[in-house]
């Protein structure tokens, strides 16, 4: 249903998924070592808490623009079946427009929280890691998204009625 | 009251016009907020920014990625085939033995998988093809698939648990403990479900060829792996040796291990089970985000204290507030999607069961039932669209008709559990 991809299209899905799936598999790693650490060498792994909570964050902002991309984020497509192609067409664009100021503004919210954080120049407790740079990470990231879907209202072609991945 | 209502009412009417829902939830959110403080937009967004870092940067979250992770991985590795087969081998030969069989595979692949969609579509290629080989009516297929996939989220590990678990401050080892007896009387309840179809209708699921002890066994022992996995991963958080979240990363862990012995863990497969966890991950936490920062709005207005006061001037019986709360939510799961139905209603109805004195295990228990319902009740239930896409030759309508009869027995089955508690509050009671 979406309009053909472009090869920067493919380019840029292809690097931010390559850095949330090495995030994800880190994820996974540093947990099972920090057990089996725990358990077999009674020495867990140093930062590893924090380390979860920066890559978490890091997982779920770097695939954001991809779900956005896809038109993957759950949506309720009832007024699809009561639309002609042209209306749905409306709709879905004004969707895509809406999305777009909402993700612009909260980038510009989670730009002061940045700004806020870097400031005080916060760091991890155990390994002294900057949080300044995953919050500017988080803000350009929601911005991304919501230039994507600004992109999306003009993009040509008919617009992509994804209903959204399965959730449960 | 009225301004909780008129910003559901708001929220539903965004999300109508296709605006996501986690936006349509943000943005209602974050606005309610800003009226409810005279117009303080400061105070509403702090709140906002709070509640996006806060939720992306939480440690006992990482557990969602990383089920997500293992079930991604459970599905490649091809266990539903061994889970079948097994469950074939000893009860094929019986009336509409393949369709309980399958019933059985999906408890046994709940047990290793938290997404009931996942659970169904896994089952839907390994099932499907058998049961039209022997002569199944479509209707009876794709109602067993579609029935048995639900029993992912009742049978831990569990999506919808650890987002309860997460929303309400509920222990999720207790949760997980808490559905597996539930869970084996729904695999029983679907099973019974089969048996009053092919009474009706003999043809519907005709006998299979009866297994040899030999087989059986062979068959049987080809499941040692996912008995391996949740013994491992529920084992180890239920007797309190590793926390849900350290469980889920031995799991998934567990489950990378498992398909990379059997050798159909390629790098480009390892790579797509990645994107696609990442990708499951992030949209989730946008909707969970969404559902926060409506629920900080909810909080303020006078709408939870409300329904409390409410529900003790009428000196309702606690229980009959259950069964409404119940019907609201099996009529609701019709036609919402579900996770959004939970998160968006739980800020309301949840002060009340703990008002009421109830344990929030078993109400988790309840939320997941209803969930359950929701995923397989026309028009809009998720698995029944899984189905459909997964199996295009078969109508929407059958699949519609030969889920009512399961549809059926869940809502008995939600029955039995709100009257006896100890079901689901049995094994958790056992805990430390």
């Amino acid at each position: 249903m979406t309009a053909p991809e472009r090869p920067w299209e493919r380019r840029f899905d292809a690097a931010l998924g390559f850095a949330a799936s090495v995030i994800l598999f880190a994820l996974m790693i540093v947990t099972f070592v920090d057990v089996l650490g725990r358990y077999l060498f009674n020495h867990p792994l140093r930062g590893a808490f924090e380390g979860t909570e920066l890559m978490l964050l890091v997982l779920i902002f770097a695939g954001l623009p991809l779900v956005s991309h896809a038109d993957e984020h759950v949506t309720m497509d009832f007024i699809d079946h009561m639309l002609g192609a042209r209306g749905r067409a409306v709709v879905v664009r004004l969707a895509h427009l809406a999305c777009a100021l909402t993700f612009l503004g909260l980038a510009w919210l989670i730009w002061l929280k940045a700004g806020k954080i870097s400031a005080y120049g916060d760091t991890t407790d155990v390994l002294r890691i900057a949080i300044a740079p995953f919050v500017y990470f988080m803000t350009l990231m929601i911005a991304l998204s919501g230039l994507i879907h600004a992109w999306k209202m003009f993009a040509p072609g008919s617009p992509s009625s994804g209903a959204g991945a399965p959730t449960t | 009251m009225i301004e909780a209502l008129v910003g559901l009412g708001v929220m539903m009417l965004l999300a109508f016009v296709r605006i996501p829902i986690a936006l349509a939830m943000g943005i209602v959110g974050i606005v309610g907020y800003a009226y409810m403080r005279d117009w303080n937009w400061a105070v509403a967004f702090a709140t906002a920014q709070t509640k996006i870092y806060e939720t992306g940067r939480n440690y006992t979250l990482s557990v969602v990625p990383l089920f997500i992770l293992m079930g991604s991985f459970v599905t490649r590795a091809g266990m539903s085939q061994e889970l079948f087969r097994a469950a074939y081998a000893f009860i094929g030969h019986l009336r509409g033995g393949l369709a309980m069989a399958t019933v059985m595979a999906c408890a046994g692949f709940g047990a290793i998988c938290g997404s009931s969609i996942a659970t169904a579509a896994t089952m839907a290629k390994v099932a499907y093809p058998s049961m039209k080989k022997l002569g199944y009516a479509d209707y009876l297929s794709t109602g067993s698939i579609a029935a048995g996939g639900t029993l992912g989220i009742l049978i831990p590990p569990s999506t919808i648990m650890v987002i309860y678990g997460i929303i309400t401050e509920t222990n999720i080892g207790k949760l997980f403990a808490a559905g597996i007896l539930p869970g084996i009387l729904a695999t029983f309840l679907l099973c019974v479900a089969v048996a009053w179809v092919t009474w009706r209708d003999p043809e519907a699921g005709p006998r299979g060829e009866r297994a040899s002890w030999g087989e059986r066994w062979s068959a049987f022992k080809g499941v040692w792996a996912v008995v391996a996995l949740f013994a491992l991963v529920m084992g180890g958080i239920y007797f309190g040796v590793f926390t849900a979240t350290e469980g889920a990363a031995i799991g998934a862990t567990g489950a990378m291990f498992f398909a990379l012995a059997r050798r159909v863990l390629t790098w480009k497969s390892l790579y797509a089970s990645l994107v696609e966890s990442a990708r499951t991950t992030s949209m989730l936490f946008m909707i969970l985000i969404g559902a926060l920062i409506f629920a900080e709005f909810v909080n303020i207005t006078s709408m939870p204290g409300d329904l409390t006061k409410f529900v003790s001037r009428f000196e309702l019986h606690p229980i009959v507030v259950v069964a409404a709360i119940m019907v609201i939510y099996v009529i609701l799961g019709t036609a919402m999607e579900e996770l959004s139905m939970i998160l968006l209603t739980l800020p309301v109805f949840f002060p009340i069961i703990v008002h009421l004195g109830f344990d929030p295990i078993w109400f988790g228990i309840l939320i997941v039932v209803v969930v359950e319902i929701g995923l397989i009740s026309p028009p809009v239930g998720m698995n029944l669209f899984v189905l459909s896409t997964l199996i295009p030759e078969v109508p929407t309508r059958t699949v519609f008709r030969g889920v009512i009869p399961f549809v059926i027995v869940d809502i008995i089955r939600l029955a039995i559990l709100v009257a006896f508690p100890a079901i689901s509050l049995y094994l958790p009671s056992l805990m430390k």
